[in-house]
């Protein structure tokens, strides 16, 4: 028979564990929205962005004008992985949905005979690739503030494009969470080079038919275009897979809140039914010792 | 009237109308007014005034970006902005942009002339 004390001293622990869970859920909540917010009003920006850009190249008839960093090279052997992890645990399956996605994709390029590399952002990213043998060119931690991100993105970009530059890797993709709902997320790909085209064609078509003057001229906007569209691209991303942490984290707080209540009314059960047995069993032995007088 | 447009990567900064804006393209200022034929250029340093009836409104100070120009549309794209109003000569060395721009002289050095004597006042 379970010991009274013993379930009582479980019950209270259960409780705190609730707490802490639906406390770290309001907090999730209410990050979320904040991240959600930042999210949409960065989109602005890199809508016009990618119009431009996408108005200048399609401008280009020739495509072989335009630079390799946004053609991508023609026999294209190393490529490069940027894997947005959180820097934080207990988001249910958001880490490691993203990892085993990173497997399967990486198992696919070094089928086809490519090389990969992988830049790590959040601690749990790299703390997990420390651990395999791939080469991890860069590891980006702590993106606890907007500005923070800001500056991470900043970085990576500086980075890609120097490697880019010195011939260290031919291929950039980028993986992250896609915030689809506050219940869903979902591993998403982009490549960063070559630049891939994913804008609804009604926009590309505009983009190509209205007729703009650039000034300076085609290439040297191009200079300036490409790496800030690096940078935006990246941005996003990392805003985008923020949301979907606070998202995911929010989900499995919320699933171990009710889990922890129930668990507590399954315990008080037990305790209600031990102290009554033993309620009754005190009385049985009270009476069969009256009894026997 | 023009819709002017100001976007940075965090944010739009904010969005209205108005009569002419001047801007500090690439290859020299230029006003944005309703009309323009379509355009596209970079920023570099400078002041971007807001106008109307031949004075300025409002002014900031951009650190560079980009401009699309549209029949009634004017987005900015920038990348730092700080408006005019809120700098002087003693505290501009305070602000968010000069402290995100520290190391880039000449960007740096545009700050200081256009807080001390704007081209357009």
């Amino acid at each position: 028979m379970p010991n009274l004390k013993e379930l009582k001293n479980r019950i209270s622990s259960v409780k705190s564990t609730r707490k802490i869970t639906s406390a770290m859920k309001m907090v999730a909540a209410s990050k979320l929205r904040r991240a959600q917010e930042l999210a949409e009003s960065s989109r602005v920006y890199a809508d016009s962005l990618s119009f431009i850009l996408s108005s200048l190249a399609g401008n280009t008839k020739n495509s072989a004008d335009l630079p390799e960093i946004l053609t991508g090279r023609e026999n294209s052997k190393i490529s490069l992985l940027i894997i947005n992890s959180s820097d934080r645990g207990l988001c249910g399956g958001f880490n490691s949905n993203l990892f085993r996605n990173a497997k399967k994709w990486i198992s696919d390029q070094q089928g086809q005979g490519k090389s990969v590399k992988i830049m790590t952002v959040g601690k749990k990213a790299s703390s997990f690739y420390k651990k395999t043998d791939l080469d991890i060119v860069a590891s980006f931690e702590d993106l606890n503030s907007n500005d923070r991100q800001l500056q991470v993105s900043e970085e990576i970009k500086n980075k890609i494009m120097e490697l880019f530059e010195n011939n260290e890797i031919d291929e950039v993709s980028i993986l992250f969470n896609k915030f689809v709902s506050a219940i869903s997320q979902e591993p998403t790909y982009q490549s960063l080079i070559p630049l891939s085209n994913e804008e609804t064609s009604e926009d590309e078509s505009e983009a190509n038919n209205a007729i703009f003057e650039f000034e300076p001229d085609k290439n040297e906007l191009l200079e300036y275009l490409v790496p800030r569209n690096f940078l935006t691209q990246i941005y996003r991303s990392v805003l985008e897979s923020s949301a979907s942490e606070h998202a995911a984290r929010m989900t499995s707080m919320d699933n171990a809140t009710r889990n922890a209540g129930d668990m507590i009314d399954r315990l008080t059960l037990t305790y209600n039914r031990t102290r009554q047995a033993f309620i009754t069993k005190e009385l049985i032995e009270i009476i069969s010792g009256a009894e026997a007088v | 009237m023009i819709n002017l447009k100001v976007v940075s990567p965090q944010k739009v900064i904010f969005e209205k109308e108005v009569e002419m804006a001047v801007l500090p393209g690439a290859e020299g200022d230029f006003a944005a007014m309703p009309n323009h034929s379509p355009f596209i250029s970079s920023l570099r340093p400078g002041q971007m005034a807001i106008m109307s009836s031949n004075k300025v409104d409002e002014s900031f100070f951009v650190s560079g970006g980009l401009v699309m120009l549209k029949e009634k549309v004017c987005e900015v794209l920038v990348d730092q902005i700080e408006p005019l109003s809120d700098v002087n000569s003693s505290n501009y060395q305070q602000s968010k942009t000069y402290q995100e721009l520290e190391g880039n002289e000449t960007a740096l050095g545009t700050f200081e002339q256009v807080v001390n004597n704007p081209p357009y006042k």
